[in-house]
């Protein structure tokens, strides 16, 4: 990527609605170069902060700028940002290619970077289908091709993940992962923590309208909850080894001996010095996602 | 990705209104409803023509004012090729309407005004693909006026009369005055953001309420008034055939159907900077 970084900024943003405060006095940075995730429950005022930050919806109070500019004064809004912000923007009777086409030419940008695009999302063999007729995965792609149409250094996309299958969702990680190592900033929201979790490295937490928590994911996790599980039909001979290697034990029951602060890899190898039997070696799921319940209030949802 | 294949141009980017009219026209264009409505307004028109053209010099039976003048007279003429807006106007309202609730009801409206998100350009742009729309649909509907009712005519022995007395204006007024009409329908739309309750909204009063709203201000004597209603304008611009109701003069017609297109546009360009997507 030749062209400089162009970062999102959010100043004191607030927005209400009628009686509702939909976003509260919230701040942030977004930085080229990665991929940030937007992440908070359903209603948590996601979808209204981006929003604002595309000039759709007037904040009450606060700035919201791209590179230094509210998105209203961007030159050249389309080749500037890309966004991709609900699945069923189409009119189910007009086809992807002309979809697209009425952005292009709306936006003065040249056509046959139709064709770029939706080879890029997969959707090139069925372009000339209207939209009604495509999967919600389909418009998700079609949603992110229409983003790309411009070749924005910045990505603002809400909910990508919605309505793909899990090798779609592992493809758009790859995608975005892409984006921003050419120095390109996406920003992207979710709802399912999990679904970001591999894609992200910068995470903005919102929940009640209110920022929680901004910062690098990794931070979010806890190394010293992380535990590893091991059963073993000699428990006594495991825990000896376990206190020859310096590892701490936990917790148990029945057979399952829990070990925290250590790596899978280095309860194996204690258990293989001392040569004792294991028939179950895993490392427990990361708390992230309880941390993140905790910090958006703990609604399960759906 | 491919980083941009295509270089970008001087003036890639810059929404400019020649720009957005093409994208309007291409909104237009790539959707089936266009097509849909101008063969229901040829359908009717053809019918209406044929009808008022086969018609003439006939009592329709409550009378004086009801006998339509004799068949090679200018104002059956008249009468007969403006069935193409009167059949017709209807079906361009409609299109008007959707051209902003469509984008609504799809939630096409928050790709638009990301490409335009200063907003005004686009619904002049809007306002102006759907005159050129407006105008194609009134030149198709007179020309089915002008088939129907001028082979009805031609059977009954009169000559089609294209050029006799104020026929050419009332057929280019005509044409003219439904290009006007697709306005009214985004003005509508405007106002009432769900298709269809606007549609609806849209055809009765230019079906139901005007009409029943001149009548009473006819029994109550007040046809000075009913005669800036935006129908008796209409028919006061085509100097056509009005079952002697008082009609304003040609051009004072014109310029109220002028105004009531100014109006709702006006609206429709207010309403729509302001508001807010979500």
């Amino acid at each position: 990527m030749t062209r400089e970084g162009v970062p999102i900024d959010v100043v004191g943003l607030t927005k209400r609605f009628g009686s509702v405060l939909a976003v509260d006095d919230i701040s942030f940075h977004v930085e080229p170069g990665r991929v940030t995730g937007f992440l908070g429950p359903n209603g948590a005022g996601k979808t209204t902060t981006l929003r604002c930050l595309l000039g759709l919806v007037s904040p009450t109070a606060g700035s919201t700028t791209i590179g230094g500019r509210p998105y209203r004064e961007l030159v050249d809004p389309v080749g500037t940002v890309g966004a991709a912000l609900e699945a069923a923007s189409f009119h189910p009777g007009r086809s992807a290619r002309h979809h697209l086409a009425t952005i292009a030419r709306g936006a003065g940008h040249p056509e046959r970077r139709i064709d770029e695009v939706l080879a890029i999302v997969a959707l090139d063999t069925v372009a000339d289908r209207r939209t009604g007729t495509y999967s919600m995965g389909m418009r998700q792609r079609l949603g992110l091709a229409a983003a790309l149409l411009g070749d924005p250094p910045v990505l603002i996309l809400d909910e990508p993940g919605n309505g793909l299958d899990p090798a779609g969702i592992a493809w758009l990680r790859d995608f975005l992962r892409g984006l921003a190592a050419e120095g390109r900033t996406v920003l992207m929201s979710s709802h399912v923590l999990s679904e970001v979790q591999q894609t992200v490295e910068d995470v903005l937490i919102l929940a009640k309208g209110r920022l929680v928590r901004q910062g690098l994911l990794r931070e979010l996790e806890d190394p010293d909850s992380r535990a590893v599980l091991v059963r073993t039909p000699t428990p006594e001979r495991l825990r000896d080894a376990l206190r020859d290697e310096g590892l701490v034990e936990t917790g148990s029951a029945d057979a399952m001996i829990r070990v925290t602060g250590a790596t899978s890899a280095a309860v194996g190898a204690a258990a293989f010095k001392h040569q004792v039997e294991l028939h179950e070696l895993y490392a427990e799921p990361s708390d992230l996602e309880r941390t993140f319940l905790e910090l958006t209030g703990g609604e399960a949802q759906p | 990705m491919s980083r941009l294949a295509s270089p970008p141009s001087e003036t890639a980017g810059r929404p400019s209104l020649g720009r957005l009219v093409q994208s309007e026209l291409l909104k237009i264009r790539s959707t089936r409803l266009w097509w849909a409505l101008l063969l229901g307004a040829i359908l009717l028109v053809l019918v209406q023509a044929g009808f008022t053209a086969a018609f003439e010099g006939e009592d329709q039976g409550f009378g004086d004012t009801s006998v339509l003048p004799p068949g090679d007279s200018p104002e059956l003429l008249r009468t007969v090729y403006t069935q193409g807006f009167f059949g017709g106007y209807i079906f361009a309202l409609i299109l008007g309407i959707t051209g902003l609730t469509g984008e609504y009801r799809y939630q096409t409206i928050t790709p638009t005004f990301l490409v335009a998100p200063r907003r005004h350009p686009v619904v002049v742009a809007k306002i102006i693909a759907h005159l050129i729309v407006g105008a194609g649909y009134g030149v198709a509907c007179t020309v089915a006026a002008v088939v129907a009712g001028g082979a009805v005519l031609l059977g009954k022995g009169f000559d089609l009369g294209l050029t006799a007395d104020g026929v050419p204006r009332s057929i280019a007024m005509s044409v003219l005055a439904m290009a006007l009409w697709t306005l009214v329908g985004i003005g509508v739309g405007t106002l009432i953001t769900n298709q269809i309750a606007a549609i609806l909204v849209g055809v009765a009063v230019a079906y139901i309420v005007e009409p029943l709203f001149g009548l009473v201000l006819s029994v109550i004597d007040a046809e000075s008034v009913g005669k800036f209603l935006p129908t008796a304008a209409s028919t006061g611009l085509f100097e056509s055939f009005a079952y002697g109701s008082e009609l304003l003069v040609w051009w004072q017609g014109g310029l109220v159907l002028l105004g009531y297109a100014a109006v709702f546009a006006g609206l429709g360009i207010l309403l729509s900077v302001r508001r807010d997507i979500t």
